[in-house]
């Protein structure tokens, strides 16, 4: 694939959709979309000042504004050699709990619960959940009304600035804040209860990788100066491209990430898995009394997790306000460095949220900023691909559309995207022919034929490769004549890889489907032995052009022949291919 | 305008390009949602409902701006169905901070330098304008993003068939009421003399300047505010970059006049 420079669209959250294409019995496409236009807002960032750039970045997303401004904020205190007061560290601290509460509430009684309990939207809910729906509005209003104190509106408030604050809060502001704080504790407690133990379906459970900043020693919190993973790896910041190693794909605007080519999960289920031993309190009696094995693998336990994390913040509040009550209001820090680099990284509420910027001469001339959404997109796809795939499996199709919504629903990429648009579509009869045509027109693919030819209708890979060698079609392969260290997928030129297998998709006998090979790979009921052995040994430009042309075979039995449906079917795929 | 059967009427509010910051502040009117939700009839407002349906309306919302194909359309059919169109925020009124870009070289430039040459499936891009660039807009609540108590009264009038009424002064008259210590005064770069009043001087009341984000006011008086800042020592591209960051469309003209001058 060709390489794309560095910049790149930032915002992601908006209006966008999921859908998945069946064909017959398996799933052969999933697609999580954003249909948001370019706004280009890194490229318009740069040659303006850091102060301004502050002003700037925040539009990016409302529901995240804090963070961005936060993030921008430490990473260009961090390239200018900015230091704050501890004050400043404090207030800042006290405007991100206020988002996270403001946001998590936000989701978990507007969009997730109506989910849950089955209606349309919140405001219907209040008919039965009358209480339920008012002190959540309060318990929201309380987020936005920490965030106004800080930042000065309710949204793009401008006070937050590089080197502190324009103004501080009042004593009488502070402590109403922390009295209110300590009021709400019962009712948050109720909520820590309630989405602790909704019924999550276990449908998609898989494992992942975690990925959160590490907010220092033994601490829980949003904010830090390195990266840390479930897989117990530590990423300092400044290399944070080591994790996201983003790439586009043609069906939205948004940056995708992989980590080493797998995908990983950002947001407070990640932040609970890999930091939820260190709350200590009453969040940390809970995460005892409910965190189990289900929560390393289920994006749904997302909900308990943000519940978890309204009560961290509601105990950690008073703290902060104990401290900031016993210091004086600093001045903004001044500074007259003029060239530098640096990165921020905290916690959005939806998860690790990058800024990177490099000043030259008082402008920024470089700006490159990583979203929690864009990081989660391809799990996103993929939770829902193995969720939809499970159920079909158990023959409840009809569930398909209203899972794949809980799940992009739980990333909480949004709330304008999660709230809509959800789609399953039928592949097109025969739409393996479609596919196998594209992928022949856009580059020259190897064919690699794979199977056991001793028994019946596994051999029918290998009988197809040897046809259309026959045939004379070159970039031929079998199995058997794979050198380990030659092999086509550890190929730099990536050029197309189409496996050609019986598969047991549960079809009729002699069915050909084409599937993009991860899909194989997360559906464990189809993968062939020789399969999971590849997976291992390809990275992700590789994947992202291998696919598994498979042939449903009528029966495997040793010493037999090809059965006659599948024969067919070769007949039908050779001839597409020699045509 | 009619109403439904409950004799309410029929409103929609649609997010285009932004950062949904205006629908956001809506939902953020905890207390008076409800009422908003009992007093019209909402029939489509993505971020908080999931039954929406695209019939006639009486009122439509129309946050962000136009920045692909599908946009274009998806606002033409808006305009098509509503009584009454109403932008709200920056973005819908001046095309926002993403519109800085108003020479078509320049925009496909820097569109390249960020996705390469790739083909986008579903959306072809445009480069991004106010929506009055597309359909005839009835009235404007700019603001980036609206002010909550501006969004209400605009509210209430329009559901009782009554035009909105905006402040037709700049924010330094806000910042009069307000008392603050006038920042030009202290040589700091302030946008408050150009820009639409509304948001109660929010920044300055925090010791911090106007960065201009509720547009440009009706008849600001740009060149006077440019020699100002010239005068106070400001070189001449960052004051054009700090005029151009919120404006969009509203001080093209005299963005590009300048630009002629300086030639
Ligand atoms: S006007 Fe401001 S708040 Fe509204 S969508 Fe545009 S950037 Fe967001
Ligand atoms: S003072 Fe200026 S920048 Fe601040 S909120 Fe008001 S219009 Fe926007």
């Amino acid at each position: 694939m060709k390489k794309i420079s560095v910049d790149h669209l930032a915002r992601v959250e908006g209006s966008g959709g999921i859908s998945v294409t069946i064909d017959g019995k398996v799933v052969t496409d999933v697609k999580f979309s954003i249909f948001e236009g370019p706004r280009l807002v890194e490229r318009l960032t740069l040659g303006k000042t850091p102060e301004e750039d502050v002003n700037i970045v925040p539009r990016i997303c409302a529901i995240c504004s804090i963070s961005h401004k936060y993030a921008a904020i430490r990473a260009m205190e961090n390239a200018l050699s900015v230091k704050v007061p501890s004050k400043v560290v404090q207030f800042r601290e006290l405007m991100h709990l206020g988002e996270m509460i403001e946001s998590h509430s936000l989701h978990l009684y507007y969009l997730a619960l109506p989910d849950y309990v089955g209606f349309p939207n919140a405001i219907a809910m209040a008919s039965e959940y009358e209480l339920e729906v008012k002190i959540a509005l309060e318990m929201k209003g309380f987020g936005n009304h920490i965030m106004k104190t800080a930042s000065g509106r309710y949204i793009h408030g401008e006070n937050p600035v590089i080197g502190g604050f324009g103004k501080f809060p009042s004593k009488e502001e502070l402590i109403w804040i922390k009295n209110r704080a300590i009021q709400f504790m019962p009712f948050v407690l109720k909520t820590t209860e309630l989405f602790c133990k909704l019924d999550y379906p276990d449908t998609p459970e898989d494992d992942t990788i975690y990925a959160c900043c590490n907010p220092g020693q033994k601490k829980y919190g949003f904010a830090g100066d390195e990266i840390i993973l479930s897989t117990g790896e530590i990423i300092e910041k400044e290399d944070y491209k080591n994790l996201t190693n983003e790439f586009l794909v043609s069906h939205s605007y948004a940056k995708r990430s992989r980590y080493k080519g797998e995908p990983y999960s950002v947001g407070s289920l990640a932040r609970i898995n890999n930091l939820g031993e260190r709350l200590k309190g009453k969040a940390g009696k809970m995460y005892k009394k409910y965190f189990n094995h289900r929560w390393e693998k289920n994006p749904l336990f997302n909900n308990a997790a943000q519940a978890i994390e309204i009560l961290y913040a509601f105990e950690r509040i008073p703290k902060i306000i104990d401290k900031m009550l016993k210091l004086p209001d600093p001045p903004i820090v001044k500074y007259t460095k003029k060239e530098g680099k640096g990165t921020g990284i905290v916690e959005a509420p939806r998860g690790l949220l990058i800024h990177s910027y490099e000043v030259s001469d008082g402008f920024v001339s470089f700006t490159d900023i990583i979203t929690p959404t864009a990081q989660n997109a391809e799990d996103i796809e993929r939770y829902c691909c193995i969720a939809a795939q499970k159920l079909l499996n158990s023959g409840e199709e009809d569930k398909i559309r209203d899972r794949m919504e809980l799940v992009v629903r739980a990333f909480d990429p949004c709330i304008s995207c999660s709230a809509h648009m959800a789609e399953v579509k039928k592949a097109p009869e025969e739409d393996w022919k479609t596919k196998l045509d594209k992928i022949m027109k856009e580059g020259s693919p190897i064919f690699i034929g794979v199977g056991n030819r001793n028994r019946s209708d596994d051999g029918a890979g290998i009988e197809l490769a040897l046809e259309l060698r026959k045939h004379g079609i070159k970039d031929i392969l079998l199995e058997s004549e794979i050198n380990e260290r030659e092999a086509p997928w550890k190929n730099r030129n990536y050029r197309p890889l189409v496996f050609l297998d019986a598969v047991d998709f549960r079809e009729k006998p002699g069915k050909v489907t084409l599937v993009p090979i991860h899909y194989i790979f997360s559906n464990s009921a189809l993968s062939h032995r020789l399969l999971p052995f590849i997976s291992d040994e390809m990275n992700y430009e590789r994947l992202k052009n291998s696919f598994v042309l498979g042939v449903q075979p009528k029966s495997i039995i040793e010493g037999k022949k090809i059965s006659r449906p599948v024969r067919q079917a070769l007949t039908r795929v050779l001839e597409l291919i020699v045509n | 305008m009619e109403k439904d059967k409950n004799g309410k009427l029929k409103i929609g509010i649609y997010e285009l390009t932004g950062c949904a910051g205006d629908a956001l502040l809506i939902l953020d009117c905890e207390k008076e949602l409800v009422s908003i939700f009992k007093a019209a009839n909402i029939q489509s407002f993505l971020m908080a409902k999931s039954d929406n349906i695209d019939g006639e309306l009486d009122v439509a919302l129309v946050e962000g701006s136009v920045t692909t194909e599908k946009e274009k359309e998806e606002l033409l059919d808006i305009r098509k169905r509503a009584k009454v169109v109403v932008g709200i925020g920056t973005c819908a009124c001046f095309g926002g901070i993403q519109a800085v870009f108003l020479d078509k070289k320049e925009w496909e430039k820097n569109f390249k330098k960020v996705y390469g040459d790739i083909k986008m499936k579903h959306v072809k891009p445009v480069q991004s304008k106010p929506i009055n660039a597309y359909i005839e807009v009835d009235y404007y609540l700019p603001g980036c993003p609206i002010g909550k108590e501006q969004f209400l009264s605009t509210f209430n009038r329009i559901i009782r068939g009554n035009p909105p009424e905006l402040y037709g002064f700049p924010v330094c008259v806000e910042c009069k009421w307000n008392e603050n210590d006038c920042l030009l005064n202290k040589d700091i770069p302030c946008l408050g003399p150009v820009t639409r009043a509304g948001c109660g001087s929010i920044c300055i009341n925090h010791n911090l300047p106007c960065v201009g984000c509720w547009g440009p006011v009706e008849d600001a008086n740009l060149t006077s505010e440019f020699k100002l800042l010239r005068e106070k020592g400001f070189d001449y591209d960052f004051i054009k970059k700090k005029m151009a960051t919120f404006s969009g469309t509203g001080m093209a003209d005299f963005l590009g006049k300048l630009e002629g001058e300086k030639k």
